[in-house]
């Protein structure tokens, strides 16, 4: 049930709870229907309008944890969805006149606006929105700040001008421009923009005869407490009914080996690159930046390599890559032909398990440890270039490659448009589309400061065996590192 | 042309990986790289006949058995 003072972050994850508590027992089909009921029994509204509003939200939020479009009316493939009945609709007149105009006789904003919008009324300036074509220049113009720039938070977040409005001014997402990077759903105030999930199926696949292993993302350290270790989690995952869990950091060591090779022969040539792990900055060359698609390193992901090694090992084993990424259930979705990672979860939805598993993660203890610190750190923006730079160190190569670090999907766009151009001075781009790394990413059940400590804490216990260590431990898996 | 097969858990252990794979040596068989993409879709709400593939918008029922008749009329039918 909900009730009090609740914020976003709660009803998306009671939902997945209450979604993932039915899922584990076989009873959603039946009682789907009536869990807004159950969750909203009324008759107080607590952070809608009305109980009507908030159980309808709680409807298509149910939806989404299926994996469904919230929306009736079209089912698209997009990953990020808009829940129709919690968009407040946000005035769409971007610049609006404040309290703070003085009417003062300069009257500058009038002056830098080219269209004519601008007229004085009784006391203050006034924009007309007929006229106004929102290129800002009044508010920049103004000496007393007084001109508001209102642009939609989900709109101003978007890195690839995917978002506009629709005629009743409910969101819609151009899915042919969306990269899934994640920055709408965290930036909407009202909680309007989720992902779909494959929470009910990964649960059903747990519920039936064929192995599931658990690949979780080198962003995990601290994302479950400080004294969480990824021994603990892997007693907890299995708990949940996952045969076994792998450290995707161990394939983050096979593809900083793999890219330190084809970056040398990179540089040789003097072609430049950019890295392939994160799925938003993938997705922003392809849709975006196409011609650029050939500088893109071929060397697949973290995650599909770890993948490969499971299904070596495993060969009949489901793969379900868990991490703070929403983009990467989209590089699911468009490489499910390569034969690695089946599934994609976040680490809310593994949370939202934990919990209607009834799991204490400080109950269980035992050392594991798959990835080097340098797999472990493709989480952290900068991360991969370190990891490469030291497997080329290992192999005893000099070379002196410049890198350029993009921290944040507004970083990846500007440069990819200078490499678009020509104009990029260093020789690579690692491109992160989240801020600070992965660490920071959208699905993340803790980010910021306490993620951080808890993060330091758990590495601490870290061994310093190298890359080649681990790409030599698992040499039998023979995987091939490069796209077809 | 875009397929999508859906991965969801009921298509899953109905067949939809082999689905995939026999469409994807189709595809190369006959040459169709760049005029097809193959990809993944959530669950399409048709657990009951599943496999589910969705063609131009257009969902089929599929099982790894009946793939091959699916590529050869829907497939290259349309492709002409």
């Amino acid at each position: 049930m909900l009730q009090g003072n609740i914020d976003i972050g709660t009803i998306k994850n009671e939902v997945l709870y209450e979604v993932a508590k039915l899922a584990f027992q076989g009873e959603l089909e039946e009682k789907k229907d009536q869990l807004p009921f159950e969750m909203i029994p009324g008759p107080q509204a607590n952070f809608r309008c009305c109980i009507y509003k908030e159980r309808e939200i709680i409807r298509q939020r149910i939806l989404l944890a299926q994996g469904k479009s919230p929306s009736s009316k079209k089912d698209d493939k997009n990953i990020v969805q808009v829940i129709s009945s919690a968009c407040e609709e946000c005035p769409i007149t971007r610049f609006v006149v404040t309290d703070n105009c003085q009417k003062c006789m300069g009257k500058r904003c009038q002056n830098a606006c080219n269209f004519k919008a601008i007229t004085m009324s009784r006391d203050r300036a006034y924009i007309d929105p007929s006229k106004c074509k929102e290129c800002g220049k009044c508010a920049q113009a103004c000496p007393y700040n007084a001109i508001a720039d209102l642009m939609r938070p989900c709109k101003r977040s978007c890195p690839v001008d995917a978002i506009s409005m629709d005629e009743n001014g409910i969101v819609i997402i151009d899915e042919d421009k969306c990269i899934s990077c994640g920055n709408c759903i965290r930036n909407c105030p009202f909680g309007a923009i989720s992902d779909r999930s494959f929470l009910v199926d990964v649960i059903n696949l747990l519920r039936s005869d064929i192995p599931v292993y658990a690949m979780v993302a080198p962003a995990v350290e601290g994302q479950f407490g400080a004294q969480v270790s990824t021994g603990i989690l892997a007693e907890g995952i299995k708990e949940l009914g996952f045969d076994g869990m792998f450290e995707v950091a161990l394939g983050a060591d096979f593809v900083a080996a793999s890219e330190s090779e084809e970056w040398y022969e990179a540089y040789q040539e003097g072609k430049k690159m950019t890295t392939s792990c994160c799925p938003a900055f993938v997705n922003m060359i392809r849709k975006h930046f196409p011609e650029l698609t050939k500088n893109i390193s071929t060397t697949i992901s973290p995650m599909q390599a770890t993948a490969k090694v499971v299904k070596a090992l495993h060969p009949d084993a489901i793969t379900v890559f868990i991490g703070p990424c929403i983009a990467k259930k989209s590089e699911v979705l468009d490489h499910i032909t390569e034969g690695g990672t089946d599934y994609a979860l976040t680490f809310d939805e593994l949370n939202a398990m934990f919990r209607a598993k009834e799991i204490e993660l400080s109950s269980f203890g035992q050392n594991m440890q798959q990835g080097s610190i340098f797999g472990k750190n493709f989480a952290v923006a900068g991360g991969v270039t370190a990891s490469v730079l030291q497997a080329l160190k290992e192999k005893g190569i000099q070379a002196d490659i410049h890198v350029k670090g993009c921290n944040g999907a507004a970083e990846c766009k500007k440069a990819l448009m200078l490499l678009k151009a020509g104009k990029l001075p260093e020789d690579f781009l690692e491109g992160m589309s989240c801020e600070g790394g992965c660490v920071n990413g959208p699905g993340a059940v803790l980010s910021g400061r306490q993620a951080q400590l808890n993060r330091a804490n758990v590495l601490k216990s870290v061994d310093d065996r190298a890359i080649y260590d681990t790409v030599h431990s698992y040499e039998d898996c023979n995987i091939t590192m490069h796209r077809k | 042309m875009v397929i999508q097969v859906c991965i969801g858990s009921s298509c899953h252990l109905k067949g939809s990986r082999s689905v995939i794979l026999k469409l994807q040596e189709l595809i190369q068989k006959h040459q169709l790289e760049d005029k097809i993409s193959l990809s993944g879709s959530f669950c399409m709400g048709q657990c009951q006949k599943g496999v589910c593939l969705k063609l131009d918008e257009e969902i089929f029922s599929l099982s790894p058995d009946t793939t091959v008749e699916f590529f050869e009329n829907e497939v290259l039918g349309r492709l002409g």
